[in-house]
């Protein structure tokens, strides 16, 4: 058939008719959604929204979070702004939080060396070691009802109850030791004070509640040349602190010690504070000869740290000298700086000694991964995550995120008490048990979590001191039974105590402190929100973070 | 409604902590890519860490989150694009990307001066069990098309939702709120409507500290910057300026 000039036109004719018609349009439309919904490409759950009210409890800092759930599942996390503490903010990897309860290296199963074995075999285990000799309990997050398990439990069996201790908690060390009053009875006023002194602590980099300070520096300080807070940051390296703080103090890496030893000079040679010691033994010409910086610089820091009163020093660590240059500058057991809280009064063993003779140790899932017990006893670890290369005889598939019932006490370095409670959002699988019912299995007298919670709400309701927090802030005193406070608190209420009528506390130190603290090493490395990190892994969307992007380098330890 | 939404980021406020790239991916269904590296991820919002260039003590940093620029002029990927899969939403001002459209030829990404795009390379694909935590709101992009910050639509969408129900015509601006500006724990990410006069992030938009990544492109963009720092202020024109320094696809 022969092609025509007409064949031609009529067919330009035609395509151009089937154009303006939607069929070709639709066709490709269709196509296209059809191709959007391949059978393996994954598809949003549908169903009714809700949000609820929670925390996230994966470090003890218990950041108020808004959780949204479709379908019964979590599906997104925002922070909660009012939150007393966290005042709306998260870190960044608690907006993937929702997400860990499906990591590959989720926990299913009871784990004894390399093979598998049962939830009996682990009980057997663990009570033969409790008739065999003295146990040792392991809790990263103390104050909680758990925790109180776990002390009850180690009482009867005359075992000991320890914690693990965060640079945050550690930098608080030494006035605990100089004044008597607990670490967990203290705290920072960082509301009131006008200048900060920071010794390579990363306080804008997840520090202690990542929302508590970084909202302050956004109210007081970002963007201002003459800040009503004055952030002095004193750091080797330029870190995201020192990139935002008004003034960068760079220093040679671990000579953070003999800057504050500098500095103390200089107050009390010029005094410029009112105490008259201890003098520290280093000369001027000393510390600067440590640190790098002119002698003429450090004392510029020490004028400039005091012209704004009132005026805190905080350590990366349990640094010793740091601590005393607080004491010299009347920051310890001050307004602005080092404050006793009203409640707190328990002081907890460290993990690092002391269980050395223990038969057993039991670590809970609160407990950071990479802690390794110094000890050889039957180690019995909860988890609900596999971080990879565990030293422990039993690896124990513990709740994941919302999975598990518990409360919230207060944050370690918050300056006043706190308590809320994290309902369980999610039904546990069967196969996973906390280490507090573990305990329980085997002695069943042991309180249950919901009678502490109980108990602890009934405490605060006689107690009718404090605020509750949530929507509107309702006094204590003003409701009418227990259950009314209780039914507010599970509801994602915070009760937030009175300021105290003293936060003072005296340090007896008389001489510059010469020890060098085994932690003194943190001051020189960063520890930020990725180390404080206490589960596992991380959120599967920290690879946006550690991969996908060159913000941050990735933690080794880490498996995103 | 006649919007014309836009967002102004204080860069003096910027920490680098990079809760808005996570929570931009949380809300956006966007995957984790354990393959992926800076060249072959997705990273709608994606902050970005620029020096001064100075050594020691006067070395100085600042952070800057960059995603799409939402351009008003002549938008590049607009006009670049056989599919019309991207369009200016002429009630918002938002750039719209249509993946069912989209047919994957990264014209658009090569048009984009500011690298603010980012093609689909691998399925999309969560750990088992994972796809239940997905947004409900937003569908997955499959393989083979171009994605980008769409200021959380899905949000939009919400909002106009419940002020339909209102029996209301416009929406409460507390209803739409993007994820990375709920995200950022120092409000250094700020939201509003540059139409609207009364808005403060129109006012901020024209304050003396204020500018726009390459406005010299005369693009229009709708994310404006801000910082007291000159040399910051610099970067905005610079030829080697924040954008341009990794490249996608």
């Amino acid at each position: 058939m022969k092609l025509t000039r007409r064949d031609l036109l009529w067919g330009v004719a035609g395509t151009a008719g089937l154009l303006v018609t939607p069929v070709p349009w639709k066709l490709l439309d269709d196509v296209s959604i059809w191709s959007q919904n391949w059978p393996w490409i994954p598809q949003p759950a549908h169903g009714p929204v809700e949000v609820k009210q929670s925390f996230c409890t994966l470090c003890p800092n218990g950041c108020g979070m808004r959780v949204r759930m479709a379908s019964g599942w979590p599906v997104g996390v925002a922070g909660v702004a009012s939150h007393p503490i966290s005042r709306g903010a998260l870190c960044p990897l608690g907006f993937g939080v929702h997400q860990l309860n499906w990591h590959p290296r989720r926990l299913r199963t009871v784990r004894h060396g390399a093979s598998s074995s049962s939830w009996e075999a682990a009980q057997v285990a663990f009570a033969k070691a409790c008739s065999e000799g003295p146990i040792a309990i392991i809790d990263g997050y103390p104050g909680r009802a758990a925790s109180s398990v776990f002390e009850t439990f180690v009482q009867k069996r005359n075992g000991s109850y320890r914690t693990v201790s965060s640079p945050e908690t550690l930098a608080l060390a030494p006035y605990a030791n100089w004044s008597g009053v607990p670490v967990a009875g203290l705290g920072y006023d960082l509301e009131n004070a006008q200048t900060i002194v920071s010794f390579g602590a990363p306080l804008l980099d997840g520090w202690a509640t990542p929302g508590r300070f970084t909202r302050l520096w956004a109210e007081r300080a970002a963007g201002s040349k003459d800040p009503q807070l004055r952030l002095i940051q004193v750091e080797a390296s330029l870190s995201r602190t020192a990139a935002r703080a008004w003034q960068w103090v760079s220093v040679h890496a671990g000579s953070e010690a003999a800057l504050a030893a500098g500095v103390a000079r200089v107050l009390l040679e010029e005094h410029l504070v009112p105490a008259r010691g201890p003098m520290p033994p280093m000369t001027l010409a000393e510390a600067a000869g440590q640190t790098g910086l002119s002698t003429g610089a450090i004392v510029d820091l020490a004028r400039t740290m005091v012209a704004r009163p009132p005026v805190v020093a905080i350590a990366n660590g349990d640094n010793l000298a740091i601590a005393a240059l607080n004491v010299v500058l009347g920051a310890a057991g001050a307004r602005g700086g080092i404050v006793r809280k009203s409640k707190h009064t328990e002081s907890y063993a460290s993990a690092d000694t002391g269980i050395d003779s223990a038969r057993a140790v039991l670590i809970d899932a609160s407990v950071p991964w990479d802690f390794v017990p110094p000890t050889n006893a039957e180690v019995f670890r909860f988890a609900a995550w596999d971080g990879g290369s565990s030293t422990a005889d039993w690896l124990l598939p513990a709740p994941g995120f919302l999975e598990e019932l518990t409360d919230v006490p207060t944050a370690p370095t918050s300056a006043i008490a706190t308590y809320a409670v994290a309902p369980s959002l999610l039904k546990a699988s069967p196969e996973v048990q906390s280490a507090a019912q573990f305990l329980s299995g085997i002695d069943p007298a042991l309180m249950t979590m919901e009678k502490i919670i109980h108990a602890r709400c009934a405490d605060l309701f006689r107690g009718r001191a404090g605020t509750l927090q949530g929507q509107e802030a309702t006094p204590v005193a003003k409701f009418a039974s227990v259950q009314k406070l209780e039914e507010q608190l599970w509801k994602g209420a915070v009760w937030v105590d009175e300021p105290p009528r003293s936060t003072a506390f005296r340090c007896q130190l008389k001489e510059w402190p010469t020890t060098v603290s085994s932690a003194q090493a943190l001051s020189s490395s960063s520890v930020n929100w990725s180390n404080a990190w206490r589960a596992p892994v991380l959120p599967p969307l920290a690879s946006k973070l550690y991969q996908e992007s060159s913000l941050r380098e990735a933690p080794d330890r880490r498996n995103a | 409604m006649n919007a014309r939404y836009g967002m102004v980021i204080d860069l003096d406020r910027c920490t680098g902590c990079g809760s808005c790239m996570v929570a931009c991916a949380a809300e956006n269904n966007v995957a984790p890519l354990p393959q992926a590296s800076p060249r072959t991820g997705i990273t709608p919002m994606l902050v970005r860490k620029v020096s001064n260039g100075m050594e020691g003590g006067a070395q100085r940093e600042v952070f800057i989150p960059i995603m799409c620029m939402h351009c008003e002029h002549e938008t590049p990927c607009v006009s670049v694009c056989p599919q019309q899969a991207v369009e200016v939403d002429k009630a918002t001002g938002i750039v719209m990307q249509m993946p069912q459209r989209c047919l994957g030829c990264r014209y658009c990404m090569t048009a984009c001066p500011y690298h603010a795009r980012y093609f689909n390379w691998w399925d999309p694909a969560w750990p088992a069990g994972m796809e239940k935590s997905l947004n409900p709101g937003v569908a997955v992009r499959m393989r083979g098309v171009v994605e980008k910050c769409n200021m959380c639509h899905a949000r939009l969408h919400s909002a106009m939702a419940k002020a339909a129900a209102a029996g209301k015509r416009e929406i409460d601006p507390a209803d739409y709120v993007p994820a990375c500006v709920e995200a950022c724990p120092t409000a250094a990410i700020r939201f509003g409507n540059l139409a609207d006069q009364n808005d403060a992030v129109s006012h901020e938009a024209h304050s003396p500290d204020a500018f726009r990544l390459l406005a010299r492109l005369d693009t229009e963009p709708k994310v404006y910057y801000k910082s007291k720092e000159a040399w910051v202020r610099a970067l905005a024109e610079s030829k080697s300026g924040p954008g341009s320094e990794v490249k996608h696809g």
